[in-house]
């Protein structure tokens, strides 16, 4: 089925044009984005069950951007009155004079930037979905993930408990200016197993989540999941920790994922180019890792949970090829970065909500698969290890640091996994390094988009990031 | 917000209710150096509904509870529309009975809403008398400046306001020689704009980023005590305050009993923690916590033995506390050893992480080096790279703490922290 477009925005776009007008008169560029998102999250184990309708993209609000002698200002509000646009308008006129008139007298320096095309566009898509949201039969659903939950519990000596998270969202979003007409509804859902184990004092997590585009049905495929997850974490118990060092690894395509979105996604994100905070814009046309590494980003190529027809700025989904074969061929930007450094814009205008500025922001990062098996891969590594497991990474797009803190690592000595298990494992080294190492890669790929992305430490969106198993070789601790 | 939803809300049926209306008024400036990139205005209501079913299922009793946010500009059909699913909804909630919150405390004065204009001006001069210079600069800054007034209205007679400033000040600051440029990240979180403080801060950020020029690769060290001088700290001490949150109690999650020791005696100093009713300028400094209850000072753990947990209302009744409530505020004294004192022998001091991070749970240490200072003796060496590892449970209890202390926002902390017998992973070899 079609995820059907909200009715409440059909029903105030007549009057957010007639702000976009009214504006108009007294801006150089104003654009309106206005959302009205729902979804539900449920989350269920043994000792506390919850049920809300809050997930990482439900809101229901609008931003009005607007430029004036070079200084672009925004306007976000959750009330407004389609039979009195002008109200708005001049409510946010005076909002924004307010600050015009400290910026004034902090005698405040302005980085003008020229006014952003507004092309005509009308563009109305409604994405395929198999069930919807706010159709979902909540009774049943929380009757199968309590089964899930206490089949997981029941699968552990060790088990504490057994969380299991289940959230979906129905985004609707709207685009106006002078020129454009732009609407988009889509589905994505994100479940999770989290399995806690304890023994003797120690307490260990699991975790393992589906994603995708798709609707509520996307929770059936966590039942198959729940034993597998619950002996994974128990391996955790027993883990030694890994003695530092420089090893050959394997690692999972969640790694992979991890390694892609962190190692460069943020390091090409292009306004940090505009604000002289990547390393990457010095190194276009350059290598930057081995000639097995082709890496795209993009809301179009892939369909996961960052997946959509047109970014908050009306700039249409694109497929960007940021590696070719070792060679870093361009970075993902926004249109106001783009305008900025003189390039097209990619579709990577992202907010947190209709309250939050935009920024460059990742979609699908993905490395492409190459010709190997896993068996191998292994086979091929003296000492190393098998990687798996992503707790978190951060990116450093200034200095091409990495560090990536990882669930387990599976010993491999003479080309065979030895059953050891070491836990946790933090990932640290030099972006080209790590990139420049990759010899073999597997030929299947898989993307996750559970969880969220910060820049720096806040501005969550969702994104999803993957490839296949890569061979390299990283610095462990 | 709307009368009706009070009305629509008494007629529902349920066992109990509660309404969050939060309206703030934010000012936002995005600079790049000091070149005003763009600026922002949010003039927002959030009203969020929570429903609560009591049942009894084979004996046994049960408070379910659901909740979703309710726009603004909600009708009323679309209200009682909500409503009636959320009261549907938290009959599937299978949570045991426990008590809601009643009625406590004196409301206290109404505060005069913060004026925003005045707060980001504060903030806007701040940052242009940062003194900088060629070699170390700021790179961009965004600054965010908040007036809330927040109202939570319960089924049990609660009716209470809160209005309070809240800021957020994120600087990137560069530093550059004839061979590279870097850049350190900070964020600052306060109620208000503490204008001498972000600028001292921001001013040593560029102390550290000059030395950064500077640094040689971290050395593998095997085992070594690490000092920390920054909010890095707070997640080492997070990790004792996490633990005894009746949430986590009860989950079994931490084995915190009160009385017994929070951490196995490692020669390290005895931690003591207080929940703070406010501390100066801090961003939660509200009368009441986030479900009405009334917010106090009160021990949490004292002299390294858990003395109180705390906590969202739900778990502190599961495991028996009548009258908890989640702090916003948390103080940790001081030791009996001075910075200086706590800075000697062989010990590495890192003043920058990419993102420094201890698990709750496990107690897993984690963090790559970004800029630290190997100290043995009195030479000192710059190093980055490589880094922090190990877990709490073992290197707990052997935490040393200075005299003095210092505030990150709603958090007083020893301003040093040294602990002892880390894994630090080298940068090269």
């Amino acid at each position: 089925m079609k995820a059907p477009f909200s009715p409440y925005l059909d029903a105030i776009a007549p009057g957010m044009k007639t702000l976009v007008a009214a504006l108009k008169g007294k801006y150089d560029y104003v654009s309106v984005l206005c959302t009205d998102s729902v979804g539900f999250a449920a989350s269920i184990s043994q000792r506390a069950k919850a049920v809300n309708h809050s997930t990482m993209m439900t809101e229901r609000g609008n931003v009005i951007r607007v430029c004036r002698d070079g200084l672009y200002s925004e306007y976000a509000f959750n009330r407004f009155d389609p039979a009195a646009p002008e109200k708005t308008a001049a409510e946010a006129e005076q909002a924004l004079e307010a600050q015009f008139a400290l910026l004034k007298e902090t005698a405040s320096d302005v980085y003008r930037t020229a006014a952003l095309p507004d092309e005509p566009c009308v563009l109305h898509e409604e994405m395929e979905t198999g069930t919807l949201p706010e159709e979902t039969d909540l009774a049943a659903l929380v009757e199968k993930l309590s089964a899930m939950s206490a089949r997981g519990v029941a699968a552990s000596e060790f088990a504490l408990d057994c969380r299991l998270s289940a959230q979906s969202t129905h985004v609707c979003k709207m685009f106006l200016t002078p020129n454009r007409d732009m609407r988009q509804s889509y589905v994505y859902s994100e479940g999770v197993i989290l399995p806690i184990v304890a023994k003797d004092g120690r307490v260990e997590y699991g975790y393992e989540g589906v994603s995708g585009r798709e609707g509520p049905e996307i929770f059936d495929r966590l039942s198959d999941k729940v034993e597998t997850i619950m002996k994974s974490a128990e391996e955790l118990l027993s883990a030694d920790r890994i003695e530092p060092g420089e090893y050959e690894v394997i690692v999972s395509p969640e790694v992979s994922g991890l390694i892609a979105h962190e190692a460069f996604g943020h390091g090409v994100e292009m306004d940090m180019f505009v604000k002289n905070r990547a390393l990457g814009a010095d190194y276009i046309g350059k290598r930057v890792g081995s000639d097995l590494v082709t890496m795209h980003e993009g809301a179009s190529p892939e369909i996961q949970v960052a997946s959509y027809a047109f970014d908050d700025e009306g700039t249409p989904a694109h497929d960007t090829v940021e590696i070719q074969n070792g060679i870093l061929k361009t970075g993902v930007c926004d249109a106001l970065s783009a305008l900025r450094l003189g390039v097209e814009p990619t579709g990577n205008g992202k907010r947190e909500n209709f309250e939050h500025k935009v920024y460059t922001r990742m979609t699908n990062t993905v490395f492409e698969s190459g010709d190997s098996t896993l068996e191998e891969m292994i086979a091929t590594v003296k000492y190393g290890y098998l990687l798996k497991g992503m707790q978190s990474g951060m990116e450093d797009p200034k200095h091409w640091g990495i560090q990536c803190i990882l669930d387990r690592g599976y010993e491999i000595r003479d080309g065979k996994l030895t059953g050891k298990v070491v836990s946790p494992i933090v990932m640290t080294g030099y972006v080209p390094e790590l990139l420049g190492s990759i010899s073999m890669l597997s030929r299947d790929h898989c993307l996750y988009g559970n969880g969220g992305c910060g820049k720096g430490h806040k501005e969550w969106v969702k994104v999803s990031d993957g490839g296949p198993y890569m061979k390299a070789k990283a610095r462990l601790g | 917000m709307e009368n009706f939803i009070f009305d629509l809300l008494k007629r529902s049926g349920a066992d109990g209710w509660a309404v969050r209306d939060e309206i703030r008024t934010g000012w936002e400036f995005y600079f790049i150096r000091h070149a005003l990139d763009q600026n922002r205005v949010r003039e927002t209501e959030h009203i969020t509904l929570t429903i609560y079913k009591a049942f009894e299922e084979n004996g046994k009793k049960f408070l379910g509870s659901a909740s979703a946010e309710i726009a603004p500009t909600a009708t009323e059909a679309e209200a009682e529309g909500l409503i009636r699913s959320l009261l549907f909804e938290a009959g599937l909630i299978r949570n045991p009975y426990y008590a809601l919150n009643q009625p406590r405390g004196d409301a206290a004065p109404m505060p005069d809403a913060p004026d925003v204009a005045a707060i980001a001006g504060d903030f806007l001069r701040a940052m242009k008398s940062v003194d900088e210079d060629a070699g170390a600069f700021v790179n961009s800054y965004e600054i965010f400046t908040d007036s809330v007034c927040c109202r939570l209205v319960t089924s049990t007679g609660i009716d209470v306001t809160d209005v309070y400033p809240s800021s957020m000040t994120e600087v990137v600051v560069n530093a550059r020689d004839d061979k590279r440029e870097i850049e350190l990240y900070r964020m600052y979180n306060s109620g208000s704009c503490d204008a001498a403080g972000l600028k001292a801060n921001v001013e040593e950020t560029m102390r550290f980023g000059r030395d950064k020029l500077r640094a040689g690769k971290t050395p593998a060290l095997g085992k070594c005590d690490v000092v920390f001088s920054t909010d890095d700290a707070l997640q080492l001490y997070d990790y004792f305050i996490d633990r005894m949150n009746a949430g986590m109690v009860y989950q079994g999650i931490s084995d915190c009993e009160i009385g017994k020791a929070v951490a196995e005696d490692k020669g390290g100093d005895k931690l003591t923690v207080r929940a703070a009713k406010t501390l100066e300028n801090s961003s939660h400094n509200g009368a009441f916590d986030s479900e009405g209850a009334p917010v106090r000072d009160m021990t949490i753990i004292s002299g390294g033995v858990a003395e109180n947990f705390y906590g969202r209302r739900m778990f502190s009744q599961y495991i028996g506390l009548e009258d908890s409530f989640s702090p916003g505020n948390f103080v940790v004294e001081g030791g009996d050893k001075t910075a200086a004192e706590l800075r000697t022998g062989k010990f590495l001091e890192v003043v920058e992480f990419s993102d420094f991070q201890v698990d709750p749970a496990s107690g897993d240490i984690a963090g790559e080096i970004r800029l630290g200072y190997l100290h043995d003796g009195d030479a000192v060496m710059v190093v980055e790279g490589g880094s922090v590892s190990g877990t709490m449970r073992e290197l707990g209890g052997a935490l040393r703490f200075s005299k003095e202390q210092k505030q990150y926002n709603n958090y007083l902390i020893p301003a040093v922290t040294r602990l002892c017998g880390a894994s630090i992973t080298g940068a090269e070899g």
